[in-house]
């Protein structure tokens, strides 16, 4: 009764009727307590399940990111054109390119690198590898590359001599090529190749650690030692192939990137490089790995899509529920209009049941997806038993554990996300009311 | 009644042909099979033994070697460098599919797995195949005379092998040409399976040796590179020279410095 009197007071002044049309809509939506609570269960439980997915995506993108610029890439990388398109072996830069860019650019860390193809010997296996040479004292300013080791040690400088009084270096070497050769940490390790004055570069190694699989070639192939080996094997030491680079922020990286690329410029301006190697070329990680940053773009809206349909499902049991609170009241809406409210104010008082659904909905969801990703899945998913060496993802070894990353834009945009479809689902049904004839409806 | 006896007539020959041809395939063929197995024996006969210097020119290097191999048959094989002195003693041998290298510097032997025998053999054009001839054009071509008479006033045959279906080689299809006076190679011409020329090798400085005609001098020029180039010469080389088959072992590779 006392709804039809403030109806008629405030017909002009639309603004105090408001909290009566929530009491109302509020006490509507109890009336069949199991029908909106299964309504708000299903919308929270899609909540939960599009807040997980973008949780597991966002670590699992982090992870890929923070893998392939920590352990391999770096931030920027400067190479030869040459060196890009065929890993040529000449196409290198002069070293002081590397004192000139460190004097210049204090604040960046800079770790060279050198590479080489070769055969590899242990016992009676032999194997095509990879030979990566670093900087023991730089490369770590850069990357973690040389913590990650599986079994061993990460000394990279001379081993004892064989028993015959022949200088040995240490190397470590991938996992999967250390399982292939049979080879464990100790083992003589011998390395054939053509060095770069064309002569025939061979010399033994001592294997002093096995490193985790950071990239797949590598894992497969790969041969790592410091910079003095690489230029006694193969008899060069005119530059380097690689230079990366580590920024404090990486939130500068383009301004930092057209620093050091004119800084090159001048240097190679002031130098000039001979024509076969090509000219410098550099560039941040997301165009060494467009395929990783494709891919991460990508994954970001496949995951707002899958969560549309998610969520569009369980807003169907929306459009259920407002049909048949609907049908079963038009009695009541017939009543309503016959005592003069509004149809517009119907419609209003008519969708703030589904909008009250939604925000408790939306609250439960993330509370309840708070509590799972923060509580239970506070260390990520254990995929180790599975798969102890992680997975290999366009290029990059994924960590067997997945860790959860709940970024709170994602959070807000997934509770709108919820709204916004609960209420569109819910619009549809509830025009009918605007349609209410009192009389038919009363009879 | 007159096309009746024409066709009749076109019948006795096609039949005619088609009885004859056999022969002239048979001999043909005969000739290939002569022809190939002469190419592919040429540097090898029974046993040989030679020296020989190697010229590497690359955009980035120019580079001379002076080799010494010993061969028997196409089953075994060895070559060891005698200079440069930096390079001295680097032996390479070969017995039946396997190859090892004897690096003396570190005083071991390495085994050169399956997967490296297409790459380049001491920073030359030539392969690590090429050089001890693990594939031969009998066994694992087949081959057809595609041309025979006068190219450029020389009598000469053409022989097209195209690579067996299951063979394992490098080479889609190779053409050698051959002088028809001394059966001496004068040019090979190495195409990959799309039928792309990759390669060419010319052959000069033809020198009677025996029984045989041999060129002397080999030249190979990669296509996709036209300023680099490896040249063989042979200084020297002798067939039938006694060599037991403990020659080609492990042990007599490390001796062999």
């Amino acid at each position: 009764m006392s709804t039809s009197t403030s109806g008629d007071s405030t017909r002009t002044t639309g603004g105090s009727r408001l909290p009566t049309l929530i009491f109302m809509a509020w006490r509507n939506i109890w009336r069949n307590p199991a029908r909106s609570g299964l309504t708000v269960a299903a919308l929270a439980g899609s909540l939960v399940l599009l807040l997980l997915y973008l949780g597991l995506v966002a670590g699992m993108t982090r992870q890929m990111v923070d893998h392939a610029t920590d352990l391999a890439l770096g931030h920027m990388q400067l190479h030869r054109q040459a060196f890009v398109d065929d890993q040529d072996l000449y196409a290198t830069l002069p070293w002081n390119t590397l004192k000139e860019l460190e004097t210049a650019f204090p604040d960046l860390s800079m770790a060279p690198r050198l590479y080489a193809s070769a055969l590899a010997s242990a016992g009676d296996a032999s194997n095509g590898v990879l030979i990566k040479a670093v900087d023991p004292q730089r490369e770590p300013r850069v990357t973690r590359l040389l913590e990650e080791v599986r079994e061993g040690t990460s000394d990279l400088g001379p081993a004892p001599p064989t028993d015959a009084g022949l200088p040995r270096h240490h190397v470590l070497i991938g996992a999967q090529l250390a399982r292939n050769m049979n080879i464990t940490p100790g083992a003589e390790l011998i390395l054939v190749t053509q060095a770069a004055d064309a002569s025939i570069g061979n010399a033994l190694y001592q294997v002093a650690g096995v490193l985790k699989p950071i990239d797949p070639a590598f894992d497969r192939q790969g041969v790592l030692m410091s910079i003095a080996a690489f230029q006694s094997l193969m008899v060069m030491d005119q530059g380097f192939h690689e230079l990366s680079f580590k920024l404090k922020d990486v939130s500068q990286l383009d301004a930092v990137q057209a620093a050091v690329a004119a800084k090159v410029q001048a240097l190679t301006a002031a130098q000039p490089l001979d024509k076969l190697g090509g000219p410098p070329l550099l560039r941040n990680w997301r165009q060494i790995a467009p395929a990783l940053a494709d891919m991460i773009s990508m994954y970001d809206g496949v995951v707002w899509v899958i969560g549309l349909i998610v969520v569009a499902l369980a807003a169907l049991g929306m459009v259920n529920t407002m049909i048949m609170a609907i049908h079963e009241r038009t009695r009541e809406f017939g009543v309503l209009r016959a005592i003069g409210m509004d149809k517009r104010w119907l419609l209003v008082m008519v969708l703030i049941e589904p909008l009250l659904l939604a925000l408790i909905s939306a609250v439960l969801g993330v509370v309840a997806a708070l509590v799972l990703i923060k509580g239970l899945l506070k260390d990520g998913i254990d995929l180790s038993a599975s798969m102890p060496d992680g997975f290999d993802m366009v290029g990059i070894v994924i960590d067997p554990l997945m860790p959860m990353q709940l970024e709170p834009m994602h959070v807000i945009y997934a509770a709108l996300l919820v709204i916004a479809i609960t209420m569109i689902a819910a619009l549809l049904p509830s025009w009918r009311v605007m349609r209410v004839k009192p009389a038919e409806s009363m009879r | 009644m007159t096309s009746h006896t024409f066709s009749r007539r076109k019948l006795v020959q096609a039949l005619t042909a088609f009885v004859l041809m056999p022969l002239s395939l048979c001999a043909h063929a005969m000739k290939v099979d002569e022809l190939i197995r002469h190419i592919d024996d040429l540097w090898r006969g029974e046993t040989s033994q030679a020296t020989m210097s190697m010229a590497v020119k690359t955009q980035r290097y120019e580079r001379s070697m002076t080799l010494e191999s010993w061969s028997s048959g196409k089953k075994a094989s060895l070559v060891v460098i005698r200079e440069p002195v930096k390079d001295r003693g680097v032996a390479t041998l070969k017995v039946d599919d396997n190859i090892w290298n004897y690096l003396p510097k570190i005083n071991r032997v390495t085994k050169v797995p399956s997967s490296m025998m297409s790459g380049s053999w001491m920073g030359s054009h030539f392969t690590n195949d090429d050089l001890v001839k693990d594939s031969t054009f009998a066994d694992d071509y087949s081959s057809t005379i595609t041309f025979d008479g006068v190219r450029d006033g020389q009598k000469i045959y053409e022989i097209t092998s195209v690579a067996k279906p299951d063979a394992a080689v490098v080479w889609g299809k190779v053409v050698n040409v051959v002088d028809q006076k001394t059966l001496a190679p004068t040019v090979a011409r190495y195409y990959d399976e799309e039928d792309k020329l990759i390669r060419t090798l010319r052959f000069d400085e033809v020198k009677q040796i025996g029984e045989r005609f041999v060129p002397m001098r080999m030249r190979l020029q990669p296509e996709d590179k036209p300023d680099e180039s490896t040249v063989i010469t042979y200084e020297d080389i002798r067939f039938g020279v006694p060599i037991e088959d403990s020659f080609f072992s492990l042990q007599s590779l490390q001796r062999k410095r």
